[in-house]
């Protein structure tokens, strides 16, 4: 990059970001209508996710559907967004 | 023959090993291939071809694969175009909406965006929508 991160120390790297929140708890924005929030146990170089007692909202145009699960792996091939503190969709 | 080669070589066992050695030294010679390296012979330097820096806290829209659309301030980002962008609003689509702006937004606060799933960033002042101009006009 013309300025790389190594020449602006002042702005925020997004995995520092994701780093900052492993341990609590964490809203994921996928690229479909599906969103996922519970707590961050860890992630790789692909943000990958191990994640904690979360609830996996759908949404649908007529609804939504809520399933509760307890730890998964996350494929971070359709992650979207990653919103750390997020309250997810209202509950 | 090998003999004439290795004209040490008088064992049978020599022989084999000094083979052996040849195939190894033949196979090494196809590691180093031109496409990984620059024609000054250096190794390829990973270069974004668009310099986010100047967006830093400012405005910008981005765009996701799967129809997504979010605006935010944008706070830092890496040369994979992860990004984090601050005070972030996202703009929902509806099956039934081509765009309604002010409707179906929410907000979403401090946000990692995956580089992976980014189609288009651009500044948020730097889009207006305009009349469709490929309707065709029907004049009675």
């Amino acid at each position: 990059m013309a300025a790389t991160p190594a020449t602006n120390p002042s702005q925020l790297l997004p995995l520092e970001l994701v780093d900052k929140c492993i341990g609590s708890r964490i809203h994921i924005v996928m690229k479909n209508d599906k969103e996922i929030v519970g707590t961050l146990l860890g992630f790789d170089d692909f943000v990958s996710i191990l994640r904690n007692l979360l609830l996996s909202v759908s949404l649908f145009p007529q609804g939504r559907r809520i399933t509760k699960l307890d730890q998964i792996l996350l494929n971070g091939n359709n992650i979207t967004m990653l919103i750390p503190g997020g309250e997810g969709p209202e509950v | 023959s090998l003999a004439q080669v290795n004209p040490g070589i008088k064992r049978r066992d020599d022989r084999v090993q000094s083979q052996a050695n040849l195939k190894v030294c033949t196979i090494f010679s196809f590691q180093d291939r031109n496409q990984d390296r620059n024609k000054d012979g250096e190794k390829k330097k990973k270069e974004s071809i668009f310099d986010l820096s100047k967006y830093i806290d400012k405005q910008i829209r981005v765009k996701f694969q799967g129809g997504r659309e979010a605006s935010g301030v944008l706070k830092g980002f890496d040369p994979l175009l992860n990004l984090v962008l601050d005070s972030t609003i996202e703009y929902l689509r509806d099956p039934d909406d081509q765009f309604k702006l002010t409707e179906d937004t929410r907000q979403l606060g401090l946000v990692v965006c995956r580089g992976t799933s980014v189609v288009l960033i651009c500044p948020q002042d730097g889009m207006e929508a305009i009349p469709n101009p490929f309707i065709q006009q029907q004049d009675g």
